[in-house]
């Protein structure tokens, strides 16, 4: 196997390892680094003990932290990068209590404590880089962090207390981290790392993708698949070209937006917002803040899941993938999202190539874009079934438009005749009735742990009316609230 | 604030749970190879593939262990790893050794086990038509029922089911053992019960009690899923140890976890319940069919907690209740906070609504008319004494503005036909003590060090219920010292023997009676000295704060000095203390006795909005209102409180235990397998503990608090299902917990299938 020198600084220290890079960075930092504090609780990503924070210098120059769950972590991607745990944290203060440690004791929120090293993580790293410095926002931070004990009271009156303690932090990453390492929030090592004083000397260019056997975006399927990766070569992580980490607007008008963008970075371009107005607000349902901060598109496209939440966005979008080899040399091609999808994961994907970009094309006239999702519980929760709809208008009545469907079949899908249907219709309680009924006959849906069958399919008929609800409260929601009422009624009766 | 240390080791990420232990040199890592199907008798069993894996792999079965191949105390059903059958998807059947830790998991997945298939039962009311209970049902009664069903203006019959729970304990389960000096073996156990590792240990390693030290420090949670079930951890990796003379770490994985080991207890149960003209509840029957799963574990001690609990809050004066141990091929389920009796009372909760519906009464009026009163003799034949059943359900309302909410919510709901809201509100009444009788007991030792500092020794298991916490303010208040002159030690079996495990909510009304009862030894023996040191009569004088006083004056002489002065007397400066609850006595003949020292009320509201086109639900808001006694920690409780009441509402409307038509569980990861997290919770969650009694039957007149506000997250169903029939007036009833979203929206669209067929027919498609 080639080995390659990974080295990065963990807490207040420079480390070099050659250990492979695939492997869990959650292992390396309990038994290499011996900094116990990062627990893990489930190595999936579901529980945010193994929190760490991850500062990276970025193409432009800037400085940025973010939190992200070490269990589904490349050892790889530490590479140049600053890794801080929560014994890091401790470090930078005076007696190894931080702000934010203080908070919960005096709110006595942690109990068991098997939790609390993760949670002090994620609300630091929102002291460092959240936008929301608000209780939604500290509610978001900790989305992706269980705890069976506390029942989150005591964490949210620790987080109210931050929230008064740091009234009007600097927007500005780096003036937010000096004045962060000034309260002892987190230890001097960050404003070091931002200023390029740590590593300094890290002008390393990443080997370019040779042949590639294993392409990893975020690694928040992968690792949950592979808890024990054996080590190979040919491992690519998507992220480590810079080309594939930008969104830029393409020569039409659309939006190219390169495959190991991650779900954070992606709903936070202005380009994106702009070409489709209101799309932030599904950020909440994808996953935690964690896994956004790591989990690429392409990783969601290309994993494949029948309930990727992404990729029914997209596929309603009408979006295309652009195909080629990891270096971008070579010929590519270009595919409409939806025919990339052959089977129950099977790909239209040959050997050596990967998605590079996902091109996401704009919008002829007016239109409305939506999304819904029916999970058990409204957070970090896998979809049982989700759809997503664009609906291009002409004043009542849509022109065009483009239905898709995850949950309800093997593969992602846009329903084609659904789709169909729409053309020329009046936006009404009538077409939304129909388009529903159309939709869950259109589907052949399997049970399993997430919804059985039938669920799928009514749930699946609801969600296509909720479309109309949301976009369209005023025209549509009484005509289909006596719709509604009018059908448990006779469902009622054909019991009887 | 002051900080307490433990807790500052949690939050600078300092406490070491097991796996976070230093590793000793030569450890070995093991991992356990799991039954593939539900029901099997075993015909080979081959290591040849594992065995070549690596030299280190060494294969460990049932024809290996030196002693007796058994845990089971109750029932003798439970061997550590089985000999011809294997009873359950996910059983332990062998265990591997290795250097590594993927090297003992590959290991595991290479040897063979080979059997012929048997045929399995998954479900309760099955087993129970076969008869094959794993003891004979108990029935409880009180009256006469039949008469009074017979003369009822109503009568309601049905039939109510509530899911398992995972514990989700954050840490896993696990164990370290050592062997030492010889013959001996050292055990770290992540357990509730150390002494119950301890006693299985020694039996399956064919030694005394005396060759095995078992040692406990915090747990990462336990929920009563540390409480038995941990044995099997503790003992395997002793096992292991012993056999191959080396240090042995097992520490499972959350999907083995998941998998292996037992949860809360399922239930169905038919129910009958019947009321006078006025709503005056008149009589109740219920059966219970509790899916014990493939052992008895502590199943026996769990249905005996469902039926004392039967009737919940109210009084019933005609009761027949009959609890059956039905055996199934799932893993043997076990304690969770509750015990048996959230089952119990929710069964009660769906009889009342149906009654209410049936007589067209408000629920709450229905419940209030039929609270507990003083004086009451509960079916089981125990006289209730300071009841406050009345007092916090009112409070409850009267803290809602109850009519005008109620008001509001209706005429909300008449205005709204795509959103509903929906109330509930459930009282509570949990009798504590452990309902096995000989486990009411507890020791301690403490010693006082010459410099005036404190340690103290239980069988109290920290987990996160901060029982330290309380034993140290215990300790504190007898001794009359600043509590930060007491440290707890950790439980070991060397310092207090024959402990019960942490558990039933008694953690500190035992374990802080026994420091009680040390410190009070220790404190006479000081005062007796104070009393030579500062002249006059031994009576009347004190130790506050640190200070000898006599009334209110000081007396000059500190605690450090006094410390110092009767140790240089030659005055013993330890003691070990022994508490066993007084006044309990329960005849099992008869059925009848006061098996608990008292009892903890309550009550709580429950609000819902629920989404009625996509069958989608929040919970809004909570009020509690709880009876902590004279509180030892307020703070503490508040924890428990909330903490509790979010178990207790996952239960409720969003934890699923799903298995497959063959037995297999399909809900073994957290991504299948949902706990609330923190948006599940509603922000708006109150607590308000009620004015401070005395409670005369524990320890500083506190109140036990670990389980009784589980129960609060019933309300959450009843809420629920207040809403969903806003939007569906003519809707049945549904008592079929948890009400998850695939449940609501059948509600809503007039389907019901038959749960859990449908989907498990199909397997897992991973997602
Ligand atoms: C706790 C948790 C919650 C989640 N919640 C959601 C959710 O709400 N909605 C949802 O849709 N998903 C969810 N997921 C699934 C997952 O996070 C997403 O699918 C994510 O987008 C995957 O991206 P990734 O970059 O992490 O994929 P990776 O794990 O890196 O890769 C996944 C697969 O795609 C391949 N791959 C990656 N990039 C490329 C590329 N550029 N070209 C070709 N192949 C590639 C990899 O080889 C791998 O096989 C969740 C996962 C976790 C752990
Ligand atoms: S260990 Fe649970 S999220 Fe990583
Ligand atoms: S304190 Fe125990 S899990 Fe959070």
């Amino acid at each position: 196997m080639t080995k390659r020198m990974l080295r990065f600084v963990a807490n207040d220290r420079e480390v070099g390892t050659e250990a492979w890079e695939g492997s869990p960075a959650l292992d390396f930092i309990r038994r290499e680094l011996g900094l116990t504090g990062t627990k893990e609780g489930c190595r999936e990503g579901d529980c945010g003990a193994c929190a760490v924070i991850l500062g990276e210098r970025l193409e432009n120059g800037a400085v940025r932290y973010r939190a992200a769950p070490s269990c589904l972590l490349a050892l790889g991607e530490l590479d140049g990068r600053h890794l801080v745990t929560i014994e890091g944290l401790a470090s930078g203060a005076e007696d190894g209590l931080t702000p934010v440690m203080l908070a919960f004791l005096a709110e006595n929120a942690s109990q068991c404590g098997f939790c609390s090293p993760g949670f002090i993580v994620s609300l630091t790293a929102w002291l460092l880089e959240g936008e929301r410095l608000d209780e939604a926002g500290a509610l978001t931070a900790v989305e992706g962090n269980l705890c069976r004990c506390t029942g989150y009271g005591s964490i949210r009156r620790a987080a109210s207390r931050l929230l008064a303690e740091f009234p009007g932090l600097p927007a500005d990453p780096l003036a937010r981290i000096d004045a962060l390492v000034a309260a002892r929030v987190v230890p001097a090592s960050l404003a070091a790392f931002a200023r390029g004083k740590l590593l300094a000397d890290d002008a390393r260019v990443r080997p370019a993708a040779g042949e590639t056997s294993l392409v990893i975006g975020g690694g928040t399927d992968f690792y949950v698949r592979n808890t024990d990766p054996e080590p190979r070569d040919g491992f690519f992580l998507a992220g480590s070209d810079p080309a594939l980490r930008r969104m830029t607007r393409s020569g039409d008008g659309g939006l190219e937006v390169g495959a190991a963008v991650t779900i954070r970075d992606f709903f936070a371009c202005p380009e994106l917002l702009s070409l489709v107005p209101g799309i932030g607000r599904f950020e909440a349902s994808f996953a935690s803040i964690l896994v956004r901060n790591r989990a690429t598109l392409g990783g969601n496209i290309a994993n494949a899941s029948p309930v990727a939440d992404m990729t029914s966005m997209l596929i309603a979008l009408g979006a295309r993938l652009g195909i080629a080899r990891p270096g971008g040399d070579g010929p590519s091609r270009e595919i409409p999202l939806e025919s990339f999808f052959l089977g129950y994961k099977k790909l239209d994907l040959g050997p050596g190539e990967i998605i590079r970009t996902i091109l996401i094309p704009p919008p002829c006239r007016p239109f409305r874009f939506n999304f819904e999702k029916a999970a058990k519980r409204a957070s970090l929760d896998i979809a049982a079934v989700n759809t997503a709809v664009l609906l291009e208008l002409d004043g009542n009545r849509v022109v065009r438009g483009r239905l898709s469907a995850g949950g309800v079949a093997a593969t992602p899908l846009l329903l084609p005749k659904s789709s169909a249907f729409l053309a020329g219709r009046a936006v009404s309680a009538g077409t939304a009735r129909d388009l529903a009924a159309l939709a869950a006959s259109e589907v052949e849906t399997i049970g399993d742990v997430r919804g059985s069958a039938g669920y799928r399919r009514r749930v699946l008929e609801r969600l296509v009316m909720a479309h109309f609800t949301t976009l369209f409260r005023d025209r549509v929601a009484d005509g289909i609230a006596e719709d509604l009422a009018v059908r448990v009624s006779s469902s009622e009766e054909d019991r009887r | 604030m002051k900080t307490i240390p433990e807790a500052a080791l949690n939050v600078m990420g300092r406490t070491a749970y097991i796996d976070d232990l230093p590793e000793p040199r030569n450890l070995l890592h093991s991992a356990v190879k799991l039954s593939g199907s539900a029901r099997g008798r075993m015909t080979r069993i081959d290591a040849a593939r594992a065995l070549a894996l690596h030299p280190s792999v060494r294969v460990i079965t049932w024809k290996d262990i030196p002693g007796e191949n058994q845990l089971g105390f109750t029932v003798a059903d439970e061997p550590l790893l089985p000999e011809r059958e294997w009873e359950y998807w996910g059983q332990p059947l062998v265990l591997c050794l290795a250097e590594t830790k993927g090297l003992a998991r590959r290991a595991a997945e290479l040897v063979v086990v080979e059997g012929d298939a048997l045929a399995p039962t998954f479900d309760p009311r099955e087993a129970a038509a076969k008869g094959d209970f794993i003891l004979p049902p108990r029935t409880q009664r009180s009256g006469d029922p039949a008469a009074a069903f017979a003369r009822a203006a109503y009568v309601v019959s049905g039939r109510a089911d509530s899911g398992g729970q995972e514990h989700v304990y954050l840490e896993t389960q696990g164990a370290i053992a050592e062997p030492r000096d010889g013959d001996r073996i050292f055990i770290i156990s992540g357990t509730q019960g150390p002494a119950v590792v301890q006693r299985a240990a020694a039996r399956v390693l064919g030694l005394p009690m005396n060759k095995v030290e078992v040692e406990t420090r915090r747990l990462g949670g336990g929920f009563g899923g540390k409480e038995d079930q941990a044995t099997t951890w503790g003992c395997l990796a002793a096992l292991g140890a012993r056999l191959s003379g080396r240090p042995v770490k097992l520490c499972l994985d959350r999907k083995t976890d998941m998998r292996a080991t037992g949860k809360r207890h399922p239930y169905s149960s038919d129910w009958k319940i019947a009321a006078d003209a006025e709503g005056r509840l008149l009589a109740f029957e219920a059966d219970y069919y509790q899916n014990s799963g493939c052992s008895c574990d502590l199943s026996a001690a769990i249905i005996s907690r469902t039926l004392f609990h039967a009737v919940g809050a109210y009084r019933i004066p005609n009761v027949r209740v009959t609890g059956f141990l039905c055996r199934t091929n799932l893993p043997s389920f076990t304690a969770f906070r509750g015990f048996g009796a959230p089952q119990g009372i929710f069964v009660m909760e769906a009889a009342l609504d149906a009654l209410a519906r049936r007589m067209g009464i408000d629920p709450v009026e229905l419940r209030r008319r039929n609270l507990l009163e003083e004086g009451d003799i509960t079916h089981y034949g125990m006289p209730m004494t300071r009841v406050r059943a009345r007092e916090s359900f009112d409070s409850l309302l009267e803290k809602t503005r109850w009519r005008e909410l109620r008001a509001e919510v209706d005429s909300f709901n008449a205005s709204h036909a795509l959103e509903k809201r929906g109330l509930a509100v459930v009282p509570n009444c949990f009798g504590v003590s452990f309902t096995k009788l000989q486990m009411n007991q507890g020791g301690a030792l403490v010693h006082v060090y010459q410099d005036g500092s404190v340690l103290v020794s239980t069988g109290a298991i920290e987990m996160g219920q901060q029982v330290s916490r309380k034993i140290a303010r215990v300790t504190a208040c007898t001794l009359g010292i600043p509590i930060e002159r007491v440290a707890i030690e950790r439980t070991t079996t060397l310092t207090v023997a024959n402990t019960v495990p942490t558990a039933a909510s008694t953690g500190s009304d035992i374990n802080g009676m026994a420091a009680l009862a040390a410190c009070e030894e220790i404190r006479g023996r000081l005062v007796r000295r104070a009393a030579e040191l500062v002249g006059g009569p031994a009576a009347g004088l004190s130790i506050e704060d640190g200070r000898v006083v006599r009334g209110r004056e000081d007396t000059g002489l500190s605690w450090d000095d006094l410390v110092l002065k009767t140790y240089e007397s030659r005055v013993d400066l330890s003691a070990h203390g022994f508490y066993a609850t007084p006044g309990l006595f329960y005849d099992m003949e008869a059925e009848k006795g006061s098996p608990f020292a008292y009892h903890v009320y309550g009550a709580a509201l429950v609000e819902v909005r629920l989404d009625v086109l996509r069958g989608l639900y929040a919970v809004e808001r909570a009020l509690i209102v709880h009876d902590v006694g004279r509180s030892l920690d307020r703070a503490v409780d508040l924890g428990q409180i909330e903490g509790a009441f979010a178990q207790g509402l996952g239960w409720a409307l969003l934890e699923e235990l799903a298995f497959g038509a063959d037995g297999r569980l399909l809900s073994d990861t957290l991504s299948t397998y949902k706990l609330p997290d923190a948006h599940f919770l509603p922000a708006r969650l109150e607590v308000e503990m009620m004015r401070e009694t005395d409670n005369p039957r524990a320890v500083l007149n506190s109140k036990a608090i670990g389980e009784p506000p589980l129960v609060y997250g019933i309300a959450g169903y009843f809420a629920l299902l207040d809403a969903l029939r806003s939007a569906r007036p003519d809707g049945p009833g549904m008592y079929d917990l948890p009400l998850t979203p695939e449940k609501a929206l059948d509600y809503l669209t007039g389907d019901r299938p038959e749960y859990g067929r449908e989907k498990a027919a199909k397997g897992d498609t991973p997602c």
